[in-house]
């Protein structure tokens, strides 16, 4: 267990360094520097060379990518050029804010999920399998942009049960949870649904009704159990779409994420805010992804953790 | 689990483990959650705007948003008034007592809002603060023409330029921060106090910039106590905010024109609607051969219906400009040749000019905007129709900033901000003045005859003979071509009736609501349900 | 008739596919108004008789947008799911079959991608190759890949383990032949499921791509540029955002519902 836990942490290494190399590659392509970008339409040349040297930037790519590794083995992700401060300080303060957005879409998702996935896959083509997975493919078919502004219409101005924008309460988290968490959820409802209709057959589903469970209570136990494993493969592989769609979410509901930090770093080329915010995406998704892996050996037995 | 063989002390050992990681998933999201949501205080103004102030230390804050807060925190010797001319701010009164040496005399009585009296220590503090290197700050390229600034006395400031500058005033608007004030950065405050009407209470970026009265500066019974300014960067849900109540004010950037018709319908909503002096033009870039025959840039003014875009896209919000200096400026000139849309007269030029409308289309460069977008469309279905195509290339800032400084671009469009001295002129067509030479002449436009009349403009301190310049600047300008001027977009503010007292500048200063008050309390706002 | 009542999804599905098919390929033909040509008077018009969906801000038709929009969308849509298909299968059943210490390689290059996020690698290539439907292409396949590589990789393995295909190799089918005649029509069911389902995804990527300023160039009527430019109107003519949200969701419905008819289809075959 533990030796399985190292391995899979030493191989974040890789995959980080691959991340950073490519951030590092593209971000330096993009015509476009830190320098005009601050400076404005008036600098002096002399300035602007000053300022060039003073941020490293006059040195060869190659220097500046090694001092830029040098930096991070240390722990070091250096100085935001456009907001003078260190990038690490920028990101700790917004961090939070993207997670509590993704944790609540990913939990608005799980509660519609489920319901919907049990209404279906306990009756399969009934008029509630019906419903509900009708239901769930308008889901996925809505985008973001366009369901984000449709809720704030509807439960915010008409309605006036909610907040219109803004980070807050729990109240606040309610609308962009929905918007971010509905994609998700059909995809969620949709397996779970498959799973549910697995089981119904199954052998054991019978052993357990002959014991005296009732359908109902034999389909949630077993059932939800058999659907347990591909529920949480899904939302590993759903987590970059999550955390990217919390980006266009950050924008529409004015959410100050990691997401609006990123656009703002790319915007002003600020090169070490965007190596920093990418870093952290990644390592989410990374890190999303190892806790989920666990969850799924955890939930399936025959998996060994080796 | 019991449908699979395997012993108990591993399945127990499995679920222990699925527990940890829960727990620590658990751990991790709800300590997200422990953070405050920012408070707005009572009676508080809500400005929406689109985008968060970069900084708001006067020495650095250089953008658009970052300057019209920073103005609300800090004075300045000087302060651009309603007519683009300077009136003293600090200064009581304002001596020249020789072409290069300008003697500002201080208010007395004036206080930071650390309670600290202002002086002209605080005053040569803030000039060798910005003009130190190690600061970096963009505001030390607007300073070459500055000599020497020192202090006289605890009230006296006598500043120096180079050569006799007439724009040298322009060069007094820097907001005052206390002498040894920490350079901004890492550990430094985000706005350090300032003698304005506000202080800086707290700043959430990208999230809220709140500003509390500077108690140690009188205000008006009944003004506002404070400002909340909110980043909302969606226009539609700026509008629905104001319509709701929940922001109080908004303007410019913060309203978009389309949205105007449906706010205007709202009855808690004033609109006021006031010239601007913001330029919008699209430049030439002389690079391009065909763009250097007159006869193909006059062609492109005239095949640009100007009038229906303002009264379309624009919703009316703009005036179909001729120069850059706006009728409000005391050195406008409007007597200059003018190009109203017409297309033949267009294809007459082109043809005369032999252009080949096979040969490569221009490239017309645009920043990423909703607006922007919609305006390059526009330019191109109507450049097409004289024979002239245009290929559009919308890119997000820092990349159209890049080709404009690059001369990466056929036709850009871009504009000018808050216009004021014509000595930008000399920055913007002076054949010296590339970006790479520290100017902004990016389409490479030379013409000795415009050299000598902008750097004339310079240097000559009597108004009467250089506004004669600046009129013969405006001609030739308009005769050369090397913007096709496009319009001045108006200033737009939309804000509940409760609000009053509120002035707008042409260059859109919110410096009024220092002096506006409530007509009624403020109630209870929705969002703090 | 039997066979759309046991597998309504296929029947839905591939009626509403068809049918989006028919308007890219000959809608176009159909509409005589010009999807570029501005007519400012009538900027932002409500649907009526000439102007059936109105006009947009530049008084250009909606419906003729829409129609033009079919072509592009779904063509790039189906244009990317079909190069990401060939690139990941390509990738994933060669990382498969070599195994080792390649395969090891190819898996953490996919971690890579799938943990960059996606609209860096757009924000980069618009500004390097200028945006378009080339870079709108190049962008959103470069992120949509890993998905079949991973999958293709997966069927492989298991179905290498499988008992025909142990056989084949242990009567000695050279690997091209084992490949051809029996690994890939394994995996061409899963491969198609995905694939359509794919496309619905691309269609919405493409929208999202938009709002953040980095798809086709103007004034290319893309349905996610047609919704972008439709937001700031969107409670002045919401008409704007309307026609391009119901003809994303159709087509994203419709994919949908075909790539659950398939994997019906297919599951009750094996």
């Amino acid at each position: 267990m533990i030796r399985y836990l190292a391995r899979r942490l030493l191989a974040l290494v890789p995959v980080a360094l691959g991340v950073v190399t490519l951030t590092f590659a593209l971000i330096h392509l993009v015509p476009g520097d830190p320098v005009s970008a601050m400076l404005g339409d008036y600098a002096a040349p002399a300035d602007v060379a000053q300022m060039r040297h003073a941020l490293g930037l006059d040195r060869p790519i190659g220097q500046q990518y090694i001092g830029f590794l040098y930096g991070l083995a240390h722990g070091d992700l250096g100085q935001s050029i456009s907001q003078h401060e260190p990038v690490a300080r920028l990101i700790s303060e917004r961090f939070p804010a993207t997670l509590e957005l993704t944790a609540a879409g990913l939990l608005a998702a799980l509660l519609i999920a489920f319901p919907l996935g049990l209404i279906a896959g306990a009756n399969p083509g009934g008029a509630g399998d019906l419903g509900a997975m009708g239901f769930a493919i308008l889901g996925i078919s809505v985008p973001h942009l366009y369901l984000g502004p449709l809720l704030m219409i509807v439960f915010s101005l008409d309605l006036g049960w909610l907040p219109l924008t803004g980070r807050g309460g729990l109240a606040h988290l309610v609308l962009p949870a929905i918007t971010l968490g509905t994609a998700l959820a059909a995809i969620v409802a949709r397996m779970l649904r498959q799973s549910l209709v697995q089981v119904v057959g199954a052998d054991y589903m019978r052993t357990a009704r002959s014991k005296g469970l009732s359908r109902r209570a034999a389909l949630i136990r077993h059932g939800l159990r058999n659907a347990l494993t591909p529920v949480i493969t899904l939302i590993g592989l759903e987590a970059g779409a999550l955390l990217t769609g919390s980006i266009i979410t950050e924008m529409i509901f004015s959410w100050p994420g990691l997401g609006r930090l990123l656009i703002t770093a790319i915007n002003n080329r600020d090169y070490p805010l965007v190596e920093g915010c990418v870093l952290t995406f990644a390592l989410s998704y990374v890190i999303v992804n190892l806790v989920t892996d666990f969850l799924y050996r955890a939930a399936d037995p025959r998996i060994r953790l080796e | 689990m019991e449908t699979v063989a395997g012993g108990g002390r591993q399945a127990a050992r499995r679920r222990a483990c699925a527990r940890a990681a829960l727990a620590a998933w658990c751990a991790i999201t709800c300590g997200a959650c422990v953070k405050p949501a920012p408070a707005t205080p009572s009676g508080y103004l809500q400005v929406d705007i689109n985008t968060s102030p970069a900084a708001l230390d006067p020495r650095i804050a250089a953008d658009a948003i970052s300057e019209r807060v920073a103005e609300l925190i800090y004075d300045s010797l000087v302060r651009i008034g309603r007519d683009g001319n300077f009136y003293g701010d600090l200064a009581a009164s304002i001596e020249r007592p020789s072409p290069v040496e300008i003697i500002f005399h201080l208010r007395h009585g004036v206080r930071f809002s650390d309670g600290r009296p202002l002086t002209a220590r605080d005053v040569k503090y803030t000039y060798d603060s910005v003009l130190d290197p190690a600061i970096q700050s963009i505001k030390r390229a607007g300073l070459v023409e500055l000599a020497t600034l020192r202090a006289a006395d605890d009230y006296t400031i006598v500043m120096t330029t180079r050569r006799p500058y007439a724009p040298a005033l322009a060069m007094a608007m820097l907001g005052v921060v206390p002498a040894n004030t920490p350079a901004p950065g890492a550990g430094a405050a985000i706005a350090p106090a300032g003698s304005g009407p506000f202080a800086l209470a707290d700043f959430r970026r990208d999230e809220t910039v709140t500003l509390a009265r500077n108690v140690f500066n009188a205000y008006p019974a009944g003004g506002v106590p404070g400002i909340v300014f909110k980043i909302v960067p969606n226009a539609t849900v700026r509008a629905l905010e104001l319509a709701e109540g929940i922001c109080d004010f908004t303007e410019n950037d913060g309203v978009q024109p389309e949205l105007i018709p449906y706010l205007a319908a709202k009855p808690d909503l004033t609109i006021v609607k006031s010239p601007g002096t913001t330029y919008q033009y699209l430049i030439f870039n002389f690079r391009d051969a065909r763009l250097r025959d007159p006869r193909v840039r006059q062609a492109i003014a005239y095949a640009i219906d100007r009038e229906a875009i303002v009264a379309s896209l624009l919703r009316g919000n703009a005036r179909v400009a001729t120069g850059m200096l706006a009728p409000e400026d005391w050195a406008y000139d409007g007597a200059v040749t003018r190009y109203p849309y017409d297309p033949d007269r267009a294809r007459a030029l082109l043809e005369a000019a032999g252009y080949d409308a096979r040969a490569r289309p221009l490239r017309l460069v645009y920043k990423t905007t909703p607006e922007g977008s919609r305006l390059a469309q526009a330019i191109q279905a109507m450049l097409r129709r004289v024979g002239v195509a245009v290929d559009i290339h919308i890119n997000e800032f820092a990349t159209f900033y890049s080709d404009l400084r690059n001369g990466n671009f056929d036709l850009a469009a871009s504009q000018w901000v808050g216009v004021g001295d014509p000595h930008q002129y000399y920055a913007i067509f002076d054949s010296r003045m590339t970006p790479a030479h520290g100017g902004n002449n990016r389409g490479d436009y030379a013409n000795p005859r415009m050299d000598q009349l902008a750097e004339q403009g310079d240097a000559t301190l009597d108004p009467a003979a250089r506004r004669a310049i600046y009129g013969a600047v405006q001609q030739l300008a308009a005769d050369d071509l090397p913007y096709v001027s496009l319009w001045w977009i108006d200033n737009v503010a939309a804000y509940n009736r409760r609000l009053a007292g509120f002035a707008p500048y042409p260059n859109g200063s919110l410096l009024s609501l220092a002096t506006a008050a409530y007509h009624a309390p403020r109630g209870p706002r929705r969002s703090a349900q | 008739m039997n066979s759309i009542r046991r597998n309504p999804s296929l029947a839905a599905g591939g009626t509403l596919v068809a049918l989006l098919a028919a308007i890219a390929i000959f809608g176009p033909l159909l509409v005589r108004a010009n999807p570029d040509a501005i007519d400012l008077p009538h900027a932002l018009a409500g649907p009526g008789a000439r102007h059936w969906l109105g006009c947009d801000s530049l008084g250009r038709d909606m419906l003729a947008r829409i129609v033009w929009g079919a072509r592009l969308s779904l063509g790039v849509a189906t244009a990317v799911a079909a190069i990401s298909l060939s690139i990941g299968t390509l990738i994933g059943g060669g990382a498969a079959l070599a195994g080792g210490r390649v395969d090891n390689l190819v898996m953490r290059a996919i971690d890579v991608v799938l943990a960059f996020p996606g609209f860096l690698l757009a924000i980069a290539l618009a500004a390097i190759l200028g945006p378009g439907l080339a870079d709108l292409v190049v962008a959103l396949t470069a992120m949509g890949w890993t998905g079949y590589a991973r999958l293709v990789r997966g069927e492989i393995l298991s179905l290498r383990e499988r008992e025909y295909v142990e056989a084949a190799r242990a009567l000695g089918a050279r690997p091209s032949r084992l490949l051809i005649r029996h690994l890939l029509p394994g995996i061409a069911g899963p491969v198609a499921v995905q694939a359509t389902f794919g496309v619905g995804g691309i269609i919405i990527a493409e929208a999202a791509l938009s709002f953040l300023g980095l798809g086709a160039r103007p004034p290319a009527p893309t349905w996610g540029n047609m919704l972008e430019a439709g937001q700031a109107f969107i409670l002045v003519a919401p008409h704007l955002t309307t026609a391009p949200g119901v003809a994303i969701g159709l087509s994203v419905l419709g994919f949908n519902l075909l790539g659950d008819g398939l994997a019906q289809l297919i599951g009750r075959r094996r």
